[in-house]
C-alpha cells in the first residue's frame, strides 16, 4: 500500500524503498488500529437514549502503559538502527570513484568532468560505475537532489558537500534544486543523463566543441553554434524564408508579432526567443515550431548566438563555418559512402538526421534505405534512389508523417554526383 | 472536586462588562481580558495567513505561470504565509490565549502573577506585529527560516523582518515567565502539582521552553542583522563566516517552537475527553510526564533538519537516534487518549468531535514523522512536498485544530453564550474533509519527488496540485464558517450558557459564565484531580 517513490535508478535504492516501505507498513498499521479503536469505542460506547450510562472509574493501566512505551521503543530502534546502516552505506564513497565537480548558481548547474569537460544543466555519468559529486556553490544555498537515485545533499558556498551513487540503468533523470534560493529556484533544473560505458566514453573524450569555443571570437562561436544546434535548418542567412525568420539584417529591425504588437530586435528579445521561443511569435510564422534552448546553452553561447546574429549584414551562404575545403584529389581518392559521410557531416544533414536510430527534427537515417512509410499527406512512400534524390532538393514536397516540414531545398548546393555518394552512405547505416 | 460551586452569585456583573469601552480593553491587566486581546489579534494574522496559502494555492492549481506572472511575488508570499502563521499565529496561539485566559482560573487564582508585564507583553506583540507590517512595503522573500547567506544577500526588507521577529520574541519569553511563576506560586488551596488539569501542565511545558529557547533565536536574528547592517561576517561565508552555525542556531529555537504550537494542544484533547467520555483521563501521570519528557527532548533533536545541510554524518547518527526519542512520549499520550473512551458515556458535541479529529490527524503526523527521523529516508523527502505535508499535520492537524477545539470548548465560559450547534457541525465536517484533501496529496507529492518552494513544477506532478488547491478552499471556508459561528454567537447569541454545559469537574466551569472580574467570589478549596468521572457519577453529587 501507498508506493509512490520514483523508479530505482541507483543501487542502493532499493534498499531505501525497503525501509520507506517498513515504516509505511508499520505507520499504516497502527493508525489504523489506533483510530480504528477510537472509532470502535465511539460507537459501542456512545451514550445512550440521552441518559449518561455508569461509567468505571479506570484511572489507568501501569501494565498497559509499559507495553505502549515498549513496543513503540523497539521498534523506533529497529528503524532508527536500519535507517543508520543504510545512510552508512549511502555516505560510504568508494575511493575509486571517479569525481565530477557539481557547482550551483543562481539558478544553473555547472558540471566538469575528470578529464576537464564542462557541461551546464546536465550531467552524464557511466552506468554500472560509482561516481561522486564534489559539490559547492558560488552565491547562496543550494541543494542536489535526483530523486531516481535517492540521493540529496546541500551545495554551500565557499564549503565543499559529497555525495555518490551508483547508476543501474541508463536513461534521462530529472535533477532539482531543493534549498530556497531565489527568484527562480524553481527553474533551477538539471537532467542526469545515465549512458552505456561505451557511449559515455565518446561522449566524454569528444571535446572538440569546446578546444574551437574557446579560442574563438564570440560571433564565430555563434557561427559555430548556428550549425550545431541545428538553428540553420529554420533560419536562413541569406534573406530566404524557411520555417522560421531569417537572421540576415534581423538585429535592430522592427517586426510585427502575431498577437499584433511590434517588438524591436535586439539582445533581450534575441535572448528571449532562444529560450523561450514562443513567448513572442513573429507574425506568419507557426507558433510551437521551435525547442526551448533553456539549460542547453550556456550564458556565454547565448551571447555568441546574438553577436553572430547581430553580423549578419550581408546575404551569407548557408553553412559556410561548417565547409571544409578538401583537396580535390583527396575526394576522389575516398570510396562513394566515404564522400557520402562526408557530406552528410559536412552539409549539416547531421544537425536534424540522426544515424542511431533517434527522431531530432527530421527521421533517422539508421535503416532508411529501402524502408517504407507514411507521408503527411497520408499517401506511402518507399524511400528509394529517386525518393532520397527528391528529399534532397525538393524536401517540402514529401514530408514524412509526424515530421514538420522544416527542411531547405539543397537544390544548388548538393550536385548530383554528390546525391549519388549520399545514398551510398545511406545504404551503409543499418 | 469538592471545590465550592459559586455560580449564579452577583447575577449580571462580570469580566466582560464590569468596565467599559475600548479603553478599558487597552489598560486591563485582567488575563482574561488580555487572553481576548491575543485572540483577536492572531486571529487577524490567521485569516491574512490564510489568504496567501490560498493565493499560492491557486497558483500552484496548474503547472506553468497563472494568477501570479512573477516567481518572485510567489516567494514573497509564501514566505508572508510562514512569518504570519509562525511567528502571529500559532507560536502565541494557544498559550496567550487558552493559556491567558483559562491558567488562573484552572488552578484556581484571581490572575497571574505578574498582570501588568501581561499587558506589556501583549502590547510588545502589537509593536512586532505594527514592524512587521512596515516590512511588507518591501516584502521579504527568504521563507519564514531566513537561510543565510540568501537573507543577507537579499534585496527586500529582511532588517525590519527579522527585527519585527525578534520583538515579538520577547512577548513570548515574558509571556513564558509570567506562566511559570504563575503555577508555582498562586495555585489554590489544595490545588497540588498532581491535581492541576494537563492543559496546565502542557502549558507550564510550554512555558519553559518559550523562556529558554526564544532568546536564542533572538540572539541569531540579532547576529543576522549585524551581518546586513554592518557585515560582521558570522555566517557570510564571504567575510569567512558559516552559513550552517545559522541553520544551527535557528533550529535550535525553531525545532522547539513546534512543541511551543502543539504542547498546549496536547493539554486540551486531554481536557476534552475525559469530559465528553465521563472517564477519568487514563494515565494521568503518565500524560504529565510525557508533556515534560516532550519539552525536554525538544531541546537535543533541532539538527535533524539538517541531514543534508552538510553536518558530519555521526552528528546527524546521533540527531536521528535522539529524534526518535521524541517518538515514545506521544505515542504514550495517543493510546492514554484513545483508552480514556473506553466504557466511557461518549457524546458528540462539536468539541469531542475536533478532538477525535485531532488523534487521527496527529496518528498521521506523528507516523509520518518516523520517515523524517529514519536517516535513509530523510535524505529522500528533506525539502520536499513530504516535510509541508508532515508539517501541517502537526501544526494544523494539531495546534490549529486543538485551538478551535478548545476555543468551542470554553467558548460558553468565555462569551456566556451558547453557539449553534448544526452551523459548528457542518464546519467541523469542512474544515476535517478540507484539510485532509489538501495535505494528503502533498505526502503523495513528496514521495513522487516534488520540491517544496517551487513556483512552477513538472506536468506529472498537476493532478495532485489541483486536488490540493480544491482541498484549500475548502478548509478555509470550513474555518471562516466555523470563527463566524462562534462570533455571531458571541455577539447576537440569544442562547445564556449556564455555568458548567459540559459537566466538567475543573475549576474554571465552576464560576459563572463568563466568569466575574476577580474568577471566584471565595478561593476554591481543592480535593481531588479534575478527572474523577467514573462511578460513582461524582459530578451529579455537586
Amino acid at each position: 500500500m501507498f508506493r509512490y517513490l520514483p523508479e530505482q535508478a541507483s543501487d542502493f535504492a532499493h534498499k531505501v524503498d525497503w525501509i520507506n516501505n517498513l515504516i509505511t507498513d508499520i505507520s499504516v498499521f497502527f493508525t489504523v488500529a489506533i483510530v480504528g479503536s477510537m472509532i470502535a469505542f465511539a460507537i459501542i460506547w456512545r451514550k445512550r437514549d440521552g441518559k449518561d450510562h455508569e461509567t468505571p472509574r479506570i484511572e489507568g493501566s501501569h501494565f498497559l502503559e509499559a507495553v505502549w512505551t515498549i513496543v513503540p521503543t523497539i521498534i523506533s530502534i529497529y528503524v532508527a538502527a536500519y535507517g543508520y546502516v543504510i545512510f552508512d552505506e549511502m555516505r560510504d564513497i568508494p575511493e575509486d570513484a571517479p569525481t565530477v565537480n557539481v557547482t550551483g548558481q543562481m539558478w544553473r548547474w555547472d558540471f566538469l568532468y575528470p578529464n576537464g569537460k564542462k557541461t551546464t544543466g546536465e550531467l552524464v555519468v557511466p552506468v554500472d560505475e560509482p561516481v561522486k559529486l564534489l559539490m559547492t556553490s558560488r552565491d547562496v544555498l543550494h541543494s542536489f537532489f535526483i530523486p531516481a537515485m535517492r540521493v540529496k545533499m546541500d551545495v554551500i558556498p565557499k564549503q565543499f558537500t559529497s555525495l555518490w551513487f551508483r547508476p543501474v540503468k541508463t536513461g534521462e533523470y530529472r535533477v532539482f534544486c531543493t534549498e530556497y534560493c531565489g527568484r527562480d529556484h524553481s527553474s533551477m533544473l538539471a537532467s542526469l543523463r545515465v549512458l552505456s560505458k561505451a557511449d559515455y566514453e565518446r561522449w566524454l573524450n569528444d571535446r572538440s566543441d569546446e578546444a574551437k569555443a574557446a579560442r574563438m571570437k564570440p560571433a564565430d562561436l555563434g557561427k559555430e553554434l548556428y550549425t550545431q544546434k541545428g538553428c540553420n535548418a529554420c533560419h536562413s542567412l541569406d534573406g530566404s524564408r524557411l520555417v522560421g525568420p531569417s537572421f540576415l539584417k534581423l538585429y535592430g529591425k522592427e517586426e510585427a508579432l502575431a498577437d499584433g504588437t511590434t517588438v524591436k530586435v535586439d539582445e533581450n528579445y534575441l535572448s528571449s526567443s532562444i529560450t523561450n521561443p514562443n513567448a513572442q511569435i513573429v507574425a506568419g510564422f507557426p507558433p510551437n515550431m521551435m525547442p526551448s534552448f533553456a539549460g542547453q546553452v550556456t550564458d556565454d553561447e547565448l551571447f555568441a548566438m546574438i553577436e553572430f546574429i547581430k553580423s549578419i549584414e550581408e546575404p551569407q551562404q548557408a553553412a559556410p563555418a561548417a565547409v571544409v575545403q578538401e583537396d580535390a584529389a583527396a575526394l576522389a581518392a575516398m570510396s562513394p559512402e566515404q564522400r557520402g559521410k562526408r557530406i552528410y557531416e559536412t552539409k549539416l544533414c547531421i544537425t536534424c538526421h540522426s544515424l542511431d536510430g533517434s527522431p531530432l527534427v527530421g527521421p533517422t537515417f539508421k535503416g532508411l534505405y529501402g524502408k517504407s512509410g507514411k507521408l503527411a499527406d497520408g499517401s506511402t512512400y518507399v524511400a528509394d534512389e529517386e525518393y532520397i534524390r527528391n528529399s534532397v532538393y525538393d524536401p517540402a514536397s514529401k514530408v514524412v508523417e509526424g515530421f514538420a516540414p522544416a527542411m531547405p531545398s539543397f537544390q544548388g548546393q548538393l550536385s548530383e554526383e554528390d546525391v549519388k555518394d549520399l545514398i551510398e552512405f545511406l545504404k551503409t547505416v543499418k | 472536586m469538592n471545590a465550592h460551586s459559586d455560580t449564579a452569585h452577583h447575577e449580571g456583573k462580570n469580566y466582560l462588562n464590569h468596565e467599559r469601552g475600548l479603553w478599558s480593553w487597552l489598560t486591563t491587566t485582567d488575563h482574561k481580558r488580555i487572553g481576548l486581546l491575543y485572540l483577536y489579534s492572531i486571529l487577524t494574522f490567521f485569516l491574512a495567513g490564510g489568504v496567501f496559502a490560498l493565493l499560492m494555492r491557486t497558483e500552484l492549481a496548474r503547472a506553468g505561470a497563472d494568477i501570479i506572472q512573477n516567481p518572485e511575488v510567489y516567494n514573497v508570499y509564501f514566505t508572508l504565509h510562514g512569518v504570519l502563521m509562525i511567528f502571529m499565529f500559532i507560536v502565541p496561539g494557544i498559550p496567550a490565549t487558552m493559556g491567558n485566559f483559562l491558567l488562573p482560573l484552572m488552578i484556581g487564582a484571581k490572575d497571574v502573577a505578574f498582570p501588568r508585564l501581561n499587558l506589556f507583553s501583549w502590547y510588545i506583540y502589537v509593536i512586532g506585529a505594527v514592524m512587521a507590517g512596515f516590512a511588507l512595503i518591501h516584502p521579504p522573500d527568504t521563507g519564514w527560516t531566513f537561510y543565510a547567506p540568501y537573507s543577507i544577500k537579499s534585496g527586500s526588507s529582511v532588517v525590519l523582518m527579522t527585527a519585527a521577529a525578534f520583538v515579538l520574541g520577547f512577548s513570548s519569553i515574558l509571556t513564558g515567565l509570567n506562566f511559570i511563576v504563575t503555577i508555582h506560586k498562586l495555585r489554590a488551596p489544595g490545588m497540588t502539582w498532581f491535581r492541576l488539569p494537563v492543559f496546565v501542565w502542557g502549558t507550564y511545558a510550554t512555558a519553559v521552553i518559550q523562556t529558554l529557547a526564544t532568546p536564542v533565536v533572538g540572539m541569531t536574528l540579532v547576529l543576522l542583522l549585524m551581518e546586513r547592517v554592518m557585515g560582521v561576517g558570522v555566517f557570510n561565508p564571504d567575510l569567512g563566516g558559516d552559513p550552517v552555525l545559522f541553520e544551527h542556531l535557528f533550529w535550535f529555537y525553531s525545532h522547539p517552537v513546534v512543541y511551543i504550537m502543539v504542547l498546549p494542544a496536547f493539554g486540551v484533547i486531554g481536557e476534552i475527553i475525559p469530559v465528553f467520555s465521563r472517564k477519568p483521563l487514563f494515565g494521568y501521570k503518565a500524560v504529565v510526564f510525557a508533556s515534560v519528557a516532550i519539552a525536554g527532548v525538544s531541546f537535543i533533536v533541532w539538527a535533524h533538519h539538517m541531514f543534508v545541510a552538510g553536518i558530519s554524518d555521526t552528528a546527524a547518527k546521533v540527531f536521528s537516534i535522539l529524534t526518535f526519542g521524541v517518538a515514545i512520549p506521544t505515542a504514550v499520550k495517543v493510546f492514554n487518549w484513545v483508552s480514556t473512551m473506553y466504557k466511557g458515556s461518549i457524546t458528540f458535541a462539536t468539541p469531542m468531535l475536533y478532538a477525535i479529529a485531532f488523534v487521527f490527524l496527529f496518528m498521521i503526523a506523528g507516523t509520518t514523522g518516523i520517515y523524517l527521523a529514519t536517516l535513509a529516508t530523510d535524505v529522500f523527502y528533506h525539502d520536499t512536498y513530504f516535510v509541508v505535508a508532515h508539517f501541517h499535520y502537526t501544526i494544523q492537524g494539531g495546534a490549529v485544530i486543538g485551538l478551535i477545539a478548545a476555543l468551542h470548548f470554553w467558548f460558553p465560559k468565555m462569551s456566556g453564550k451558547m453557539y449553534n450547534e448544526t452551523l459548528a457541525k457542518i464546519a467541523f465536517v469542512l474544515v476535517v474533509v478540507g484539510f485532509n484533501l489538501t495535505f494528503l496529496p502533498q505526502f503523495v507529492l513528496g514521495m513522487e519527488g516534488m520540491p517544496r518552494r517551487y513556483y512552477d513544477y513538472p506536468p506529472e506532478f498537476q493532478t495532485l496540485h489541483t486536488i490540493s488547491t480544491i482541498g484549500a478552499f475548502i478548509n478555509g471556508i470550513g474555518y471562516t464558517w466555523a470563527l463566524l459561528n462562534l462570533a455571531f454567537a458571541a455577539l447576537f447569541g440569544k442562547v445564556k450558557a449556564p455555568a458548567n454545559p459540559f459537566n466538567s469537574l475543573s475549576l474554571e466551569w465552576q464560576t459563572s459564565s463568563p466568569p466575574p472580574h476577580e474568577n471566584f467570589h471565595t478561593v476554591p478549596e481543592v480535593t481531588d484531580y479534575p478527572y474523577a468521572y467514573g462511578r460513582p457519577l461524582s459530578y451529579e453529587n455537586h
